[in-house]
């Protein structure tokens, strides 16, 4: 069977970074990616990048395997990349087709967007390969425990996005079996997807909805087996605590963010 | 421990699945439950851990009723259930993680769910494993840590609900150890299978029938009643079986369900008849039960008759197939040939090890069962082709590269080093690959899963429709293929394939494959996860199709059907080719195939254990049930 990657699936270590506690990293990877977007030029990303670059090192997460999950995510960043490319206009014109036209600032934006997005991508990839799913959604329902008050269910929310990432590997791993089935059944993915190709992309999607209601279905009565009954009363293997490392992950966020800001200024300035 | 009163339940209230079951279980039991597809077997399953509770009637579990709300998380915690399939029930990415969850719904403390994840784990031979990805796990691995998420919740009763049925033998067996040993330990134990050799270990056996208990009793005395299991759509164990055989060929031994006791017996009852002295003349024995296999043969399928629910259409077809290994084969024209071919799933890592590939073929850690997940070389160097007309069966544990032979054949996979050539063309030309399509039809392990359309013959046509044929012709392709597969296409065309059971679903997706008109039909282990009923129809097909002139290649794990169906047998270990002949030659070297893990098939294991008993059978030969029975008939009625 083919070996499939998803994004960010987690990666087993036990470095400074995946013993953060997941919540400080949850949000500190949404205040990193805030910075990101103020970032008005590409120094300011570089340092974005070298900051999460460097993260990565001390994860001691391998470049393949961080590729390889973000090779998935590739599409959009080409994408969004393109589409700035052709409609920012400006500077000098390099191309001009018609109605198409590249010009210098498109080229630019092309590039910058290009590289905020895959910074900002590569800030969630390495949050979700340090942490296990459970303690992302442990993180998620804690986070969302405020608002349970005001009746947001915390809990079950939290606990359906933990199921969704167990069985991500698992759908894509089915997907890649319906896929070679339908092959094998003379089906062709890669022509015009208007014609025939919508019948050939339902032979792919509904056998793997089927599947999800299959396994829904009795991953429902297995949970009820051990005695799943919602948030209420249930403890943690590994209850979530606050350590200094996540005040220092806090602090070093912070500087980088100042960083950001000073650059922003630097570059304002004559 | 667990008491079924007067039990009734049904889901829609039309049919009863369960109908009166009365059942005691009493503490420290191993107690099996045997049942044909529908016959409540799962039901009574779920009424155990009151995921369900009788209509009438009452359940309790260690004295609570399972109808009392308060006692429900009580008792769920005593009586531990076990699913299935082991991708439905793991709720969390990490072992210990998944195992914790039982006990996290419990509400323990933190030290004591550390306590009981380590020690549950350790009763399932996973110790260390706690930081593991679960996603990483093999099927049999899988199902230790359900076992162990069971355990972790320190229960009194552990409920298995056919959780052996999608594991390969390895795993299997696996599981059946942790089983006995919790037994051993004092754990009650049910277990529903349709498993035999996993029913012969248990103290008591109940077969289910109809939501009613037909037969209960001692393995030994259930095994007894083999023509009323058949009846029943259910196996008996290999022994129970061929003692009733020998029996019927006039050799008077005791029903016996234990293979080595029965071996014991047979051979008690030949050095009593003079034994050792017959030796010289083991070769005009041989040749006296040649004699007699015509008569043996008679008395045999009488039996047959009229002791199972067969179509009589499949029993012959099966019978001329199971011949046709014996009559010598014509050296085929290579419809696929494999030329020295290696493949690695990651081909750059591939490239970077191989340099130091020998230096580490000791992966860091590896779990004494199972194949290491990060092997690099999934085949390496096969050299095989598979002939005109042939029947090939690969055998092979689950890892050895069997699934990615297959999908080599058509072209799904290109090898990372050699060549596959279909009809002389190599496969790595896109142009070729789509022909070949057309010509070699792949069914995967659980076809049923890749049916989408909204009717029977929508699903069907789909693969004539996408060779681009007329209308007319799609539609006189998915009669033919419906018909092939022994489905009636008028009844079945206008339905969703989704309505129908999970058997005729298997059949709906093979008619799909079929349609295409294939010349090579080639299976990923097809029998796998059907109760014994489906598995012997479904075989049964594959085998008519093969005598009407398809070759067919078949993974499986099935040493018994791989000898009776094919008429050659490749091996795969570890993504080398281990052996390649016709089962015969494969299955005479019954060392080296244990050596790596794998068996033969039962009547020629029996042989092998006489044999060494000093029984002068001829060593040269495959023996099945039937040329065992003969053989063993004439060497004991002789000397008698």
């Amino acid at each position: 069977m083919g070996r499939v990657f998803s994004f960010g699936s987690y990666f087993p270590g036990t470095s400074v970074v995946h013993r953060c506690d997941p919540r400080a990293k949850l949000v500190l990877a949404c205040a990193f990616i805030v910075i990101v977007l103020l970032c008005a030029d590409f120094p300011a990303v570089g340092a974005c990048a070298a900051f999460v670059l460097v993260l990565y090192g001390v994860a001691r997460l391998p470049v393949g395997k961080t590729a390889a999950s973000l090779a998935p995510l590739s599409l959009i960043v080409v994408l969004a990349a393109l589409l700035n490319l052709f409609v920012t206009q400006g500077g000098a014109v390099y191309v001009s087709l018609g109605f198409i036209q590249i010009s210098e600032a498109g080229v630019r934006a092309c590039l910058f967007v290009a590289s905020r997005l895959v910074t900002m991508l590569l800030a969630m990839s390495l949050v979700t390969m340090t942490t296990t799913t459970l303690d992302i959604t442990e993180a998620f329902e804690r986070l969302l425990g405020p608002l349970a008050r005001v009746g947001v269910p915390a809990h079950e929310l939290a606990m359906i996005l933990g199921i969704a990432l167990r069985f991500l590997p698992q759908f894509a791993q089915e997907l890649v079996t319906v896929y070679q089935a339908q092959v094998s059944r003379g089906a062709r993915f890669s022509v015009n997807p208007l014609a025939g190709g919508m019948r050939a992309l339902t032979a792919l999607v509904v056998p793997l909805f089927a599947s999800a209601f299959r396994h829904a279905e009795t991953l429902a009565g297995a949970m009820e087996a051990r005695c799943y009954h919602g948030g209420e009363g249930r403890t943690r293997l590994s209850p979530l605590e606050l350590h200094a490392r996540d005040a220092v992950a806090a602090a070093s966020v912070a500087v980088l963010a100042a960083c950001v800001l000073a650059i922003n200024l630097a570059s304002r300035l004559p | 421990m667990i008491s079924f009163e007067g039990v009734r339940f049904t889901y829609d209230d039309a049919a009863s699945v369960l109908d009166g079951v009365d059942l005691d279980v009493a503490a420290g039991e191993f107690v099996c439950v045997l049942g044909g597809n529908g016959s409540g077997k799962s039901t009574l399953a779920k009424h155990v851990n009151a995921l369900l509770v009788p209509d009438a009637g009452c359940v309790r579990v260690d004295g609570m009723d399972t109808r009392e709300p308060e006692s429900l998380y009580a008792v769920r915690a005593t009586a531990g259930m076990v699913f299935q399939n082991p991708d439905d029930q793991i709720v969390a990415s990490l072992i210990e993680n998944d195992v914790a969850f039982g006990p996290e719904n419990l509400g323990l403390p933190s030290d004591e769910l550390r306590r009981r994840v380590t020690h549950a784990l350790a009763e399932v031979g996973l110790a260390g494993f706690e930081k593991k990805e679960t996603a990483a796990l093999s099927g049999g691995q899988k199902q230790r840590v359900a076992i162990a998420g069971v355990l972790a919740m320190e229960p009194k009763v552990l409920l298995l609900d056919e959780a052996s049925a999608m594991l390969d033998p390895r795993g299997r067996a696996g599981l059946l150890r942790v089983c006995a040993e919790l037994h051993a330990a004092g754990m009650t134990v049910v277990m529903i299978t349709h498993f035999m050799e996993e029913a012969v270990r248990a103290d008591r056996v109940v077969v289910l029938e109809g939501g009613r208990i037909k037969l209960e009793g001692t393995p030994r005395e259930v095994f007894a009643h083999v023509d009323e299991l058949r009846a029943l759509n259910l196996e008996v164990p290999f022994a129970a079986d061929f003692s009733a055989r020998l029996r019927t060929a006039g050799v008077e031994v005791p029903l016996e369900i234990d293979e080595g006791r029965l071996a014991d017996e047979v051979a008690a009852r030949w050095r009593a008849a003079g034994g050792a002295g017959a030796r010289g003349t083991a070769a005009a024995v041989t040749a006296g039960a040649r004699d007699m296999a015509d008569a043996c043969g008679m008395a045999g399928k009488s039996r047959d008759a009229e002791g199972t629910a067969e179509t009589p259409q499949v029993a012959a077809d099966e019978s001329q197939v199971a011949a046709d290994p014996a009559a010598p084969q014509p050296a085929g024209v290579p419809l696929i040939a494999f030329e020295h071919v290696s493949y690695a799933y990651d081909a750059a890592v591939a490239k970077r090890g191989r340099a130091s590939k020998r230096a580490r073929k000791e992966p860091a850690q590896t779990p004494d069962w199972g194949n290491s997940p990060d092997a690099v070389w999934a085949l390496r160097d096969v050299s095989l082709s598979v002939r005109e007309g042939e029947f090939l069966g690969i055998a092979g544990h689950t890892g050895s590269g069997k699934s990615t032979l297959i999908q080599h054949m058509n072209g799904l996979l290109h090898p990372t080093a050699g060549r596959v050539l279909a009809g002389g063309a190599d496969l790595a030309d896109k142009r070729v690959a789509r022909e070949v399509r057309g010509s070699v039809g792949l069914v995967f392990q659980y076809p049923e899963r890749q049916l989408f359309a909204a009717t029977v013959y929508d699903d069907v046509s789909f693969g004539p429709r996408n060779l681009g044929l007329p209308e007319d012709e799609v539609g006189r392709r998915v009669r033919a293929s419906l018909e092939q597969v022994g489905l009636d296409p008028d009844v079945l065309s206008a339905k969703s394939p989704f309505e129908l059971s999970g058997g005729q679903q298997r059949r709906v997706a093979f008619a799909g494959v079929l349609a295409m008109r294939p010349r090579t039909l080639v299976l990923d282990e097809p029998a796998a996860g059907l109760d014994p009923a489906a598995r012997r129809d479904f075989l049964g097909l594959i085998a008519r199709l093969h005598a009407q002139g398809m070759t067919v290649v078949m993974a499986s794990h099935s040493m018994d059907d791989l000898a009776r169906l094919c008429s050659r047998v490749a091996v795969l270990k570890e993504g080398e080719l281990f052996a390649v002949g016709t089962p015969q030659e494969v299955f005479m070297r019954a060392d080296e195939l244990r050596s790596i893990g794998l068996g033969v098939p039962a009547a020629q294991r029996m042989a092998n254990a006489l044999r060494a008993k000093g029984l002068p059978l001829a060593s040269g030969v495959l023996y099945d049930e039937r040329s065992l029975a003969c053989d063993l008939a004439a060497l004991l009625g002789r000397s008698a």
